[in-house]
Formats: structure tokens, C-alpha cells, sequence
């Protein structure tokens, strides 16, 4: 019982420690939530490759943090936009690494958007019943492409506004929407200072809104739904693991039990029989 | 499948999860982190990497290009619309289709198409496998788009830029192979100075970039002069679905030359 004797300043320790966390818990269940959280199960083969959502996540942050920083010192008018750029590049103390880091961030963002659909692809993580979250997904491809078309502009230097020219051109030849959407990205007849204030807005307000909202709704249905097994294991060969009586599950124990693999209905080989 | 059967296999799954599944923190967090970690370093390599090698100058170009290029100048003539990296493969789609006619094709039919075979992916693959030796198609598909979207990336990376002085040595060469008369010569050296050929060919230079319409033979369309202006300052108006930009930044004296030169230019057949 001498473990339970605690004395008065690990007792204030305690006090001090759980105290705030069980006000919070018993008034939000959010202690509880990030528990659930950090212990729920994920299938034992998960490897390396179930990172790259996370690695796409961590880039994201990457990009907010840093453009969060570079809001604080950029202009966005056309007067002004090219020289904040450069002193933020040669002067500001380590801007260069804050722009560096929002600029070459943005490239490994979107490689590894296309790695980490590749994998989910792949791994036929899409099917039922994670639809939904491909289609998420897809959408936050796009957004993120958007971010950096609109991006793009902002140094406001000559390859941002010709390529700019030539993509809000592409745009424009959309059917239907197409004049309307130039129109709009343009903010008038001419690429000046309106369209510089309309990216810098979609860049910084509207697109990392529509990101944030989505991804949030991504993370919640992975951890819903669960992590989806490799292609190479058992359970994704149609195995089912069982009891086998003697109370918990013996490891390996599998009944090679054929669930019908949809339209080809492959039959689950005898070999692998334990 | 029956969405009876997919309830199920989804019901297996928990359970299996439940009994063989490894709790998410510390397993699979540790491998996050170490990802997040190697992510974060390499985002700081390339932005030292950019930033140590590029010079303070404008266009200083270092390993991973100049830290800004110079200022933007909307009345600026000599200008190479390049998009970033992860557009090439969308802007190389240009070359491949005629203009302007199919490039509609290009710019917003494939695009759009793809995007809603993306989207709908889930939607016509519905079996329950996922073993990717009984996936040919979807194994096909991947590998392809893979490589095609390679293939255009690497070419839009490598297409050449013109560069004006080689372009001004080939004038008089021009001018021999379409007996072009002395009145058009100035507008021959506006074209070949300008970017026009980082995008449209010419008797067999240029066009490495978009592959907009040779000219060669333009003046043989019989558009005239003040077409060819109109043009000029403002593409669409004129060719519906042209992604050109503008040229109303040349002074009035530029464009007529220019379209002089254009509607001199019959073809190395057509004589002059």
C-alpha cells in the first residue's frame, strides 16, 4: 500500500495536472475524444504507405504557418506586391526561409496529394464504404491546384502575370461560364490590381477555408471508418479470423472461408489452410 | 455485390480491426511522425537550396531557379508564359491538339473529363477486391495515366524557350525562302524578338512550348491588315477559344508592321 501514500506535493502535482483536464473533459468530452483517438485500432499491417495522408497533412500546416508569416509582410497591390516580395526574400530575417518554405512546400504538397491518392487507389481504399472520402479527396486535389494557380500571381513578377494571362484565358474558354469565370478572376477587362486583391483573397481566405473545412471532414471519416488493410494481406484475401473456443483469438488462425469477391467470386485457396 | 454482403464484409472488418488491430498511438503514430519529420526537412532543404544558390538580381537564376523573376509589366513585349511545374502536364496538352479549333479539347474538354472520371472512380469500380493482381484494369489505368501524365510533364520541363538573337539570325533567311518585301522587314524583326515563337512555328523554328498555329503561311488566308491588328490586340475576339494573350502593348506602328509581316508571309511554295 505503499504505493498509494503519496505525499502532499505529489498530491498538489496531481491537483494541478488533472485537475484542468478533467474540467475540460467533464465539460466538452474533448479528453475523451482524443483518447479515442490516439488508442483506437488500426489494422496490424499498417505500414509505411498509410503515412503519406499524414506527410500530406503535415505539408499543409507547412503552408498555413508560413503563409499565415508572409500575410504579415506582404502588400497585395501592384505598386507594392513585387518590392514587399523582394524584401521579404533579402531583407526580412529569415524570410527567405518563410517564403522558401511556402513556395517549395507547396510543390511537395501536391506530390504528395498525387502519392497519397495513388496509395488509396492502390490499395482499393476507395470501395465500400469510403466513397465518400475519395470523392473528398478528389475535391481537395483540385482546391489545391487552385491554390497554386492563385498563388502563383502573387510576386507579381513576369512569369507570374504571363502565366497568369494565359490561364485566366483558359479559363475563360470554358463553355457556358467560361467568359463569366475570366470576368471574375479578372475583376475587369485587365489583369491589374483587382485581379492581384481577388487571388490574393481566394489564396488566403476562401480556398484555405474550403481545405480546412474539408480535410477536417476527411480525418473524421478516416477515423470513423478505419484504416483499410494492404491488398497483401489475409483479411484483404477474403480470410476471416475466428475463436477458436478457448476464449481470445490464437494468432494466424484463419477460416479459409470464401465471402465471394463480388462479380469474379474468386475462391479462397485450400493451401493457405493453417 | 449486394450492399447486404458489403455491410457484412464492412462488419468483418471491425471485428477483425478489433481483435488483431495494434492501437494507433504509439504503432502507426510513430511512423507519422517520422514521415511528418523527413516531409518538414525536405521542404527546409529545397527552400535553402532555392534560396542559397539564386543571387539577389532578378532572373539569378540558382539550382531550383531565380528567387523572383523581374517586376511584371503588363506593356512588357517579350514575356514566356510558363505555369509551375504541376500545371506542365495541362499546358503540354496545348501542343497536341490542333488550334484553335480542338484546343477547346485541350484546355477544358480533357480536364473536366478526367476530373469526373476521378470523382467517379468509386462509383464504377465497385467489387469487393482489392488484391491488385485481380485488378488488371484498374492496375492498367493507374500505370497509364502514371506515365502519360509523366511523359507530358517531362516535355512541358524540357520544351525550349526561343531566344530572340538566334530568331533575328534566321530573318534574312526568311525573307530569301518567302520573298518577303522590304516593307515587311521590320515586322520580321518584331516576330522573331518577341516570344511569338515560344509558342507559334515559323518555317520550322519555334513552337516548342504551346504549339499554337504556324504562321508560315499566314498571310495566304487572305485575313488582311486590320484583321491581323484586331488580332493582335486581342486574340479571343477574333479566334473564339484562343488562350494568346494580348499584344495591345505595341505601339500601333509595331502592329501594323507586325501584320505587314504576317500578310507578307504566303508560304515557302506560295511565292511571293
Amino acid at each position: 500500500m505503499a504505493r498509494q501514500r503519496k505525499s502532499k506535493r505529489q498530491q498538489q502535482l496531481q491537483a494541478l495536472i488533472m485537475a484542468p483536464i478533467d474540467w475540460l473533459e467533464e465539460r466538452s468530452g474533448l479528453v475523451g475524444a482524443v483518447k479515442y483517438f490516439l488508442f483506437r485500432r488500426v489494422p496490424a499491417e499498417t505500414n509505411w504507405f498509410h503515412t503519406l495522408g499524414s506527410a500530406t497533412l503535415t505539408a499543409f500546416l507547412v503552408q498555413l504557418v508560413t503563409g499565415v508569416i508572409l500575410a504579415m509582410y506582404y502588400k497585395p497591390d501592384p505598386e507594392s506586391a513585387y518590392s514587399s516580395i523582394q524584401t521579404i526574400t533579402n531583407d526580412l530575417t529569415l524570410g527567405w526561409l518563410v517564403r522558401g518554405m511556402h513556395r517549395w512546400g507547396a510543390s511537395v504538397f501536391i506530390i504528395l496529394l498525387f502519392l497519397h491518392m495513388g496509395r488509396v487507389f492502390l490499395f482499393g481504399a476507395y470501395k465500400y464504404p469510403r466513397e465518400l472520402n475519395w470523392l473528398i479527396g478528389v475535391i481537395l486535389l483540385t482546391l489545391a491546384l487552385a491554390e497554386g494557380l492563385t498563388g502563383y500571381l502573387l510576386p507579381w513578377d513576369q512569369t507570374a502575370y504571363w502565366a497568369t494571362v494565359v490561364a485566366i484565358n483558359i479559363n475563360a474558354n470554358a463553355p457556358i461560364a467560361g467568359p463569366f469565370l475570366g470576368d471574375f478572376l479578372r475583376g475587369g477587362a485587365e489583369i491589374g490590381g483587382d485581379t492581384l486583391a481577388r487571388f490574393y483573397s481566394l489564396h488566403m481566405l476562401v480556398i484555405p477555408g474550403g481545405l480546412i473545412g474539408l480535410i477536417t471532414l476527411h480525418l473524421y471519416l478516416v477515423i470513423r471508418l478505419g484504416v483499410t488493410e494492404p491488398p497483401w494481406t489475409r483479411a484483404a484475401a477474403g480470410y476471416e479470423f475466428v475463436e477458436d473456443g478457448r476464449g481470445p483469438v490464437r494468432k494466424g488462425l484463419v477460416e479459409p472461408r470464401p465471402r465471394g469477391n463480388g462479380s469474379i467470386g474468386t475462391p479462397v485457396r485450400e493451401e493457405v489452410r493453417p | 455485390m449486394s450492399s447486404e454482403e458489403q455491410r457484412r464484409q464492412f462488419e468483418l472488418y471491425k471485428k477483425n480491426v478489433a481483435r488483431r488491430g495494434k492501437p494507433f498511438y504509439p504503432y502507426a503514430m510513430f511512423h507519422d511522425t517520422v514521415m511528418s519529420l523527413v516531409v518538414v526537412s525536405v521542404i527546409v532543404g529545397l527552400a535553402s537550396l532555392w534560396y542559397f544558390t539564386a543571387g539577389e538580381e532578378p532572373g539569378d537564376s540558382g539550382v531550383l531557379g531565380p528567387r523572383y523573376a523581374d517586376e511584371s509589366d503588363p506593356g512588357t513585349i517579350s514575356f514566356t508564359p510558363r505555369p509551375d511545374w504541376y500545371f506542365y502536364f495541362l499546358f503540354y496538352l496545348l501542343r497536341i491538339f490542333k488550334w484553335p479549333e480542338s484546343v477547346f479539347l485541350a484546355t477544358v474538354g480533357i480536364p473536366t473529363i478526367l476530373l469526373i472520371i476521378l470523382l467517379l472512380v468509386p462509383f464504377f469500380d465497385r467489387r469487393r477486391e482489392r488484391r491488385l493482381a485481380r485488378r488488371p484494369v484498374a492496375v492498367v489505368a493507374a500505370l497509364l495515366v502514371v506515365a502519360s501524365m509523366g511523359v507530358l510533364t517531362y516535355k512541358g520541363a524540357t520544351a525550349k524557350e526561343s531566344i530572340a538573337s538566334e530568331n533575328l539570325a534566321k530573318v534574312p533567311e526568311w525573307q530569301a525562302t518567302q520573298n518577303l518585301p522590304q516593307d515587311a522587314l521590320p515586322g520580321a524583326r518584331i516576330f522573331a524578338s518577341l516570344t511569338c515563337l515560344n509558342c507559334h512555328s515559323y518555317l520550322g523554328t519555334g513552337g516548342g512550348f504551346a504549339g499554337a498555329p504556324d504562321l508560315s503561311a499566314e498571310g495566304s488566308k487572305g485575313r488582311g491588315i486590320d484583321w491581323q491588328i484586331g488580332h493582335l490586340k486581342d486574340p479571343p475576339a477574333y479566334t473564339p477559344n484562343s488562350p494568346m494573350p494580348s499584344f495591345a502593348g505595341l505601339t500601333d506602328q509595331q502592329l501594323r508592321q507586325l501584320a505587314v509581316f504576317l500578310e507578307a508571309s504566303k508560304g515557302p511554295k506560295g511565292g511571293g
